[in-house]
């Protein structure tokens, strides 16, 4: 079975307990605007162009088989993301690495093979995979596999979702997994529609399947000023989790690490003007959750 | 000794609350803001008595050479001083060595009174300029260095100069660390006995001599020497006791009086007697290092400090005669200054770090005991909190980590490296060391004793170790690499240098050139060793050390010989450098022309020609980039590595020095990967001529490592190196990884797990990319910022921009 899959990266220690090495999957079926990995987005290889490596040699121009590239030797080349179906026929003769494919077909096995060589570092921190995305539950049986395998061979499971997805994909998944890391985007429907394109109302749905699935969960909320830490948000969330027996959330503080990544792909960044926030933002939230009972702690 | 169970957990919880005295705050400011300056008293002091001493025996004439300026250097004791004693009258000064190094100071002979880069001479005034010319007049030809090029010039002609152009072994005898002779002070010894004592042995050997019980004219002569050196370092320390006197007569302030009466007290006591405080014990330790930085300016090895200083904290601050706040300040002092200890470095070394560097200097801490039992205490952690708060880069600190090494010190030892941002302490795996001296065939409990000379290579206080070009020194790997896909010829100076072992055109397998490099290989290790032995006993008849050999050389005063004679006691060490870079390279030849045949061994020969530069020349240098890279866990290379790294190993094992005493292998970093890079032309790994090398001996080559810290730790597990003493593996890592006790605890987890499976050393720069820019363009706000340059750490502010690049390419973690 073959996933698409953008990044396997070793040494995440952000991410669930111990060393963990996360996988990203591609494919979500959210556009947060405040996501940070815009090219776990879309479920299709897709073409990343970054301006400042190229060498203006124009060989893509002449790679390209679906005349996609506007450019000749001398000149910055133009993507015609229209044209483009993400080939990577372009990637494959540009030597300066400018032009990368996001995404990339991967049998259960290969992932497997490589989450194992870290073995080692799981077994001594109490770590093992988090399969991250884009949306894990995405491709569901994918990661239903991925994880089965590697509770096999005895690693650890986790999983870091939105929780936007069927009720029976989440179930297959919950089965094969020992921890979730589970995102409260907004709890206003509309205010999440309008930021992430879609209803929470399945999110929520799943989020309270989770709480009474005994297996381990942490709530998360990414903190977007001005958008999610209005009190009203921050009362409701709470409400939620009194309502779901669970006491605990994590801040994720906003941040622009990603921006250059949309310009890769040329989408428009549309948090422009947002900065991250500081712990003079960060504390008085803190302190909101706590007020309504709610034990609250900011990651790194 | 304290055991993790024993620790005292409020002291430890005290130790963490610890913030910097006012005092301390402004002894480091002041050392700070000084700027380091050249100080030509100790060359004008060793001229004169050179003069004086024409004709009489080496020893006696070195012996007063050292009398002779400990006398004459001029002191000071400034107003935040508590433990006094600094090498030349500055705050931050360098004394420096014409006799030993001759006529080789950069820049010296220009007439014009320009500031240089970075105002070396510019601060001097033109009598001072003077002075210093008339001692490289005088010492001119006279010195140890000057006989051994000379020796080697009627053996080989030009070629050991030629092979010294070109960057192909190092240090040279130039280099201003010749004779590379590192001990540490026997520090328990030089504590309990003190100067005295030491006195009295000489005394008693001198006696066996008047009584025929000894014969040889050299020992009476090396014991009326030690008697001399050792009566001098009383001397020097009384002049502070009376200089502390004098200013406390016209000191106004009480409390600095009272201080000065004190420090007047502990320098008449030490260092002539035994120590008996805390505070005599680190003054004591001063004024020997001081002493001994005035004789010679090899490194100074603090060695054990947790171990030999903890029977004075222990009964003066367990049992509560000092405060915990008092002995840290004494201690913070202490290390400041010894940090802070400058040399000037001349000849080949000055490009990678200017010529002014803090003196190569450790300190181990933790490890075990002999018995093998973990030896780490409460001054452990108070050492490492001390530094910490200082953010000192030096000395380098070193972790002697072992399996029993408590949680809680491994933690310490992280906050210390996110304090201090440049990865102090480093990590070296005390079993493997001592696993490598047993197979050497040292006992167990002699062999658990070892520290570090400097960064990472471990030495034992029972031995005299030579790790300078007599001692063989270090062999550029990927420099032979260079001469054999180029007939012998160096790209870079254009000099035949070594075999001509055919033309790789014709080489019809990888095996093929694999054999030519070998050959190669051979010819210029053989050399390099043979020259090295020749040094080694030319350089006795022109130079000794009697000052070290009293207070640093293990059997010295028993046998009445000077450290610098070699016998059955002395080891050596040699670095065989850029061994990632030469199997980088060798997998790149083997799969582009001989496995996939991609390309013809003339188009690559050409392309390394040209630098990549010509036509094609940048799609060819992508394929080689594109080779498999040592640091992503790919098998097929990580076994090259490995392979030239026990190939190379069995070439400079197979020769031993006169008393059967085979050469030590350790694979230091330091910054030597920028210097050794000059002298190596396009390698086919994608590297460009003159770029830096690899840093640190199992570094991935820069920005090549694409997978991750794990994966680099994987592949530095499967190289192995266990032929070598130690290793060298920098990591940077962005301070994030570093911020929290919760990745404090993850890292310390990797740096266990790396250990268990066999990791021999591991050190983290934690310096955020955006930070070094800003402190590129604007070193005025980043003056203390530390970074570390292979097993070596530096202020980065006074990096050569080439480096501060180098640091900010680095491949980084995490972010």
């Amino acid at each position: 079975m073959l996933g698409l899959v953008t990044n396997i990266q070793g040494y995440s220690v952000h991410d669930g307990p111990g060393i963990r090495t996360v996988v990203f999957m591609k494919g979500c079926p959210l556009e947060c605007h405040w996501c940070s990995n815009p090219e776990c987005i879309s479920p299709h290889p897709e073409l990343g162009f970054i301006k400042s490596l190229c060498t203006r040699c124009g060989k893509c121009a002449a790679a390209c088989p679906h005349e996609a590239i506007i450019g000749k030797a001398g000149a910055l080349p133009l993507t015609i993301r229209e044209k483009c179906t993400g080939c990577g026929a372009c990637a494959a003769v540009c030597i300066s690495e400018a032009r990368i494919i996001y995404g990339k077909q991967l049998a259960v096995d290969e992932v497997v093979d490589a989450v194992c060589r870290d073995q080692i570092f799981y077994q001594a921190s109490g770590g093992g995979i988090t399969v991250s995305g884009g949306e894990p539950l995405h491709q569901a049986p994918f990661v239903v596999e991925l994880l089965r395998k590697c509770r096999q061979a005895a690693i650890h499971t986790c999983i870091e979702t939105s929780g936007f997805a069927s009720a029976s994909a989440l179930r297959q998944v919950l089965a094969n997994t020992d921890y979730l890391l589970f995102d409260l985007k907004h709890l206003d429907s509309i205010k999440h529609r309008q930021y992430t394109g879609k209803s929470n109302r399945q999110i929520l749905d799943n989020a309270r399947l989770v709480a009474a699935s005994g297996v381990d969960v942490l709530f998360r909320m990414p903190l977007i000023p001005g958008i999610n830490d209005c009190r009203s948000n921050i009362e409701e969330t709470a409400g939620l989790l009194h309502a779901l027996g669970k006491g605990k959330i994590e801040l994720m503080p906003y941040h622009l690490f990603g921006k250059g990544k949309y310009e890769s792909l040329d989408r428009v960044y549309r948090l422009a003007g947002i900065s991250t926030p500081g712990e003079e933002h960060l504390l008085p939230v803190k302190k909101m959750f706590e007020d309504f009972g709610i034990e609250c702690s900011i990651s790194n | 000794m304290a055991t993790a169970s024993s620790l005292d957990e409020g002291l430890l919880r005290r130790i963490d609350e610890l913030q910097l005295s006012e005092r301390l705050f402004r002894l480091k400011d002041a050392m700070f803001s000084a700027g380091r300056k050249i100080s030509v008293d100790r060359a004008r002091l060793a001229m004169r008595s050179w003069m004086e001493s024409e004709g009489e025996d080496i020893e006696i004439r070195r012996a007063k050479l050292f009398k002779d300026i400990l006398e004459g250097v001029p002191i000071a004791i400034y107003d935040f001083d508590m433990i006094v004693g600094r090498e030349t009258e500055h705050l931050v000064g360098a004394p420096v060595f014409v006799d030993q190094t001759g006529d080789v100071i950069p820049g010296l002979w220009e007439e014009s009174d320009t500031p240089d880069n970075r105002g070396l001479f510019g601060a001097l005034s033109k009598e001072e300029r003077e002075v210093l010319r008339e001692c490289s007049r005088f010492f001119a030809g006279k010195t140890a260095p000057d006989h051994v090029k000379k020796a080697w010039h009627s053996l080989v002609g030009t070629w050991a100069q030629d092979i010294t152009d070109a960057k192909g072994s190092d240090p040279t005898p130039d280099s201003g660390y010749f004779p590379g002779i590192t001990c540490r002070g026997m520090w328990e010894k030089i504590l309990a006995r003190g100067m005295r004592g030491l006195i009295e042995e000489a005394e008693a050997g001198i006696r066996r001599f008047k009584e025929m019980k000894e014969i040889d004219i050299n020992k009476f002569y090396f014991w009326q020497s030690a008697i001399m050196v050792c009566q001098a370092m009383i001397d020097y320390a009384r002049r502070y006791a009376a200089l502390a006197y004098e200013m406390a007569e016209k000191e106004s302030d009480v409390q600095r009086k009272n201080e000065l009466l004190e420090i007047a007290r502990v320098c008449e006591w030490v260092p002539e007697n035994p120590a008996r405080t805390f505070h005599e014990a680190i003054q004591c330790i001063n004024f020997i290092l001081v002493g001994r930085g005035l004789e010679a300016m090899y490194p100074i090895l603090l060695g054990r400090l947790d171990q030999y200083l903890w029977p004075y904290f222990e009964q003066d601050v367990l049992n509560g005669s000092l405060t915990l706040e008092r002995a840290a300040e004494l201690l913070g002092s202490a290390i400041t200054l010894w940090g802070m200890k400058t040399v000037l470095q001349v000849g080949t070394t000055q490009q990678e770090t200017h010529q002014f560097s803090y003196s190569i200097n450790s300190i181990n801490l933790g490890g075990v005991d002999k018995n093998g039992n973990d030896a780490s205490n409460e001054l452990s952690y108070l050492i490492l909190h001390m530094i910490g708060l200082l953010r000192m880069s030096s000395p380098t600190v070193v972790l002697n980590w072992h399996p029993q090494t408590p949680r809680q010190l491994l933690l310490k030892a992280l906050e210390t490296n996110y304090k201090t941002k440049g990865g102090i302490p480093l990590f070296e795996n005390s079993d493997h060391v001592v696993e490598s001296f047993i197979s050497d065939g040292i006992p167990p409990e002699e062999a658990r004793e070892w520290y570090s000379q400097g960064c990472v290579t471990p030495i034992l206080p029972t031995r005299i170790d030579h790790n300078g070009s007599e001692g063989k020194g270090a062999i550029n790997v990927a420099f032979i690499l260079d001469l054999t896909l180029h007939r012998g010829v160096s790209q870079i100076t254009g000099k035949k240098i070594g075999l001509d072992v055919g033309d790789p055109r014709d080489f019809k397998t990888f095996e093929d050139l694999y054999e030519a490099f070998k050959k190669q290989y051979r010819y210029v290790v053989n050399r390099v060793l043979w020259l090295g032995t020749v040094a080694q006993s030319i350089e006795p008849q022109h130079l000794r050390f009697p000052f070290n050999s009293c207070i640093a050389g293990p059997g010295c005063m028993e046998k009445g010989q000077d450290i610098l004679i070699t016998d059955a006691n002395h080891s050596y060490g040699i670095s065989d450098r850029a061994i990632v870079d030469t199997a980088d390279s060798l997998m790149a030849i083997k799969k582009l022309v001989f496995d996939e045949q991609k390309l013809t061994m003339d188009e690559l020969l050409h392309a390394l020609a040209t630098n990549f530069a010509g036509e094609g020349g940048e799609e060819i240098r992508q394929m080689c980039l594109a080779a498999p890279k040592y640091g992503n866990d790919i098998e097929e290379v990580d076994l090259m590595v490995r392979e030239v790294g026990e190939f190379s190993a069995s070439v400079i094992r197979s020769y031993q020095n006169p008393y059967n005493v085979p050469c030590k292998i350790s694979r230091e970093g330091l910054s030597w990967h920028y210097f050794g890079g000059l002298g190596v032309g396009a390698l086919p790994n994608g590297r460009k001529a003159k770029e830096p090398l690899n840093d640190g001996s199992l570094s991935p080559m820069r920005g090549m490592d694409k997978h991750g810290p794990t994966a680099v730790l994987r592949s530095a597990l499967r190289a192995g190196f266990k032929e070598s003493y130690a290793s060298c593996l920098n990591q940077k890592f962005s301070s994030s990884l570093m911020r929290s006790p919760e990745s404090r605890e993850k890292l310390a987890t990797l740096i266990e797990t790396f250990f268990k499976n066999g990791g021999q050393h591991i050190q983290f720069n934690m310096v955020d990319t955006q930070e070094l820019l800003d402190a590129k363009a604007h070193p005025e706000k980043h003056r203390d910022l530390v970074v570390r340059v292979g097993g070596f750490s530096a202020y980065f502010v006074m990096l050569s921009p080439e480096i501060q690049d180098d640091i900010i390419y680095r491949s980084e973690f995490g972010c």
